[in-house]
């Protein structure tokens, strides 16, 4: 019973992070010119979830701004990034506005530290990242 | 005729703009428009759609001309292009391209429409700053073959981002088999892009224009 509510407990802590994110931020590798940035803007621009989109090719960047209490999920930012033939190598969840990025990307200021209890992963360990061949 | 080619052409570079943006195999659902003025030996035009990131579907228009005059083909053609296998690296990104269609010619040196197919393939690597491609594009029918190989080495003198202009400087060469040019054709280009919008354009050493422009929407 314990386990169950200390599980429960998690759960409901990582659901409320996820659902209070506003903006969702990928580093994506092989983003280097406006062709690759106009593909995935425009499939990202296509969920009913995202109110913008900014890519930044210097940091190899894509931010996805959630409009208020809505989400997109982990697979479909996957399939969305694999599908626009790029490779997705992490995901964070943070409170940062759309625009908060792009200013600080603009100002060169270094990424901030990444807050564990937001949702992360590692696509190295999932299915579906590889380049394909 | 030369002319009415080169107004014909630079009427298409204006207005493609309007059209918007694009590359070979853009994006899944993207389509690309490209147009070719090619030094007096090659003209095109082609048009993709790509169900999926990793093949197009399309058609297109090539005329080639041999440097003395002697020579003319008119193809035109629908064709399959396959993004073979893309490596994305953390500045980088390579692609190996391969396509295969086929056509309807003409020519000046034979009668009649005859049926031609084409193949080719492109490997390219690309950081924000320096650019390699090398293409190699086979044309056949039953009077003629062409190959025209073109390796293009390009250079940009600041890294651009999403929302700026890329500037780049390139070399060209370009080498045609089936009698249509002897030796290298060497060019030098400068090209811009932004969002969807590409256009190069300059000269070869035989002060002879070459443009191209690519749109992906």
């Amino acid at each position: 019973m314990k386990i169950f509510k200390t599980l429960l407990f998690a759960a409901l802590i990582g659901f409320a992070s996820i659902a209070s994110a506003k903006t969702i931020e990928m580093d994506v590798n092989g983003l280097v010119c406006a062709f690759c940035a106009q593909g995935i803007e425009k499939t990202l621009k296509g969920f009913p979830a995202t109110a913008g989109v900014f890519v930044s090719l210097e940091h190899r960047i894509v931010a996805v701004q959630l409009k208020d209490g809505q989400d997109i999920g982990d697979a479909a930012l996957t399939k969305a990034i694999t599908d626009a033939c790029y490779k997705l190598v992490a995901i964070r969840r943070t409170d940062e506005p759309l625009d908060a990025i792009r200013q600080r990307v603009s100002n060169r200021k270094a990424l901030p530290p990444v807050d564990a209890s937001k949702h992360k992963h590692d696509m190295d360990d999932m299915q579906g990242m590889q380049s394909h061949g | 005729m030369q002319s009415s080619k080169r107004w014909a052409a630079i009427a298409l570079l204006g207005l493609l703009p309007l059209t918007a943006a694009a590359k070979p195999i853009a994006f899944a659902n993207g389509k690309t428009l490209m147009v070719e003025w090619g030094a007096g030996t090659m003209y095109e035009v082609q048009m993709f759609y790509a169900p999926k990131y990793w093949y197009s579907l399309g058609g297109g228009w090539l005329e080639l001309d041999s440097d003395d005059g002697s020579k003319r083909r008119d193809i035109t053609y629908v064709r399959a292009n396959l993004l073979a296998k893309r490596w994305n690296l953390p500045d980088a990104q390579a692609n190996v391209f391969v396509w295969g269609g086929l056509g309807r010619a003409t020519g000046n040196d034979f009668a009649g429409t005859e049926l031609s197919h084409d193949i080719g393939f492109q490997t390219d690597y690309e950081t924000r700053r320096v650019y390699a491609s090398l293409r190699a594009d086979l044309n056949e029918a039953a009077s003629f073959s062409h190959r025209v190989d073109t390796l293009q080495l390009g250079w940009a003198p600041y890294a651009h981002d999403y929302d700026t202009l890329a500037t780049w400087f390139v070399v060209q060469g370009r080498r045609y088999t089936g009698d249509l040019y002897k030796g290298t054709e060497t060019a030098l280009l400068v090209r811009f892009f932004k969002g969807g919008a590409w256009v190069e354009f300059g000269a070869t050493t035989d002060g002879k224009l070459q443009a191209m422009a690519m749109f992906n929407f």
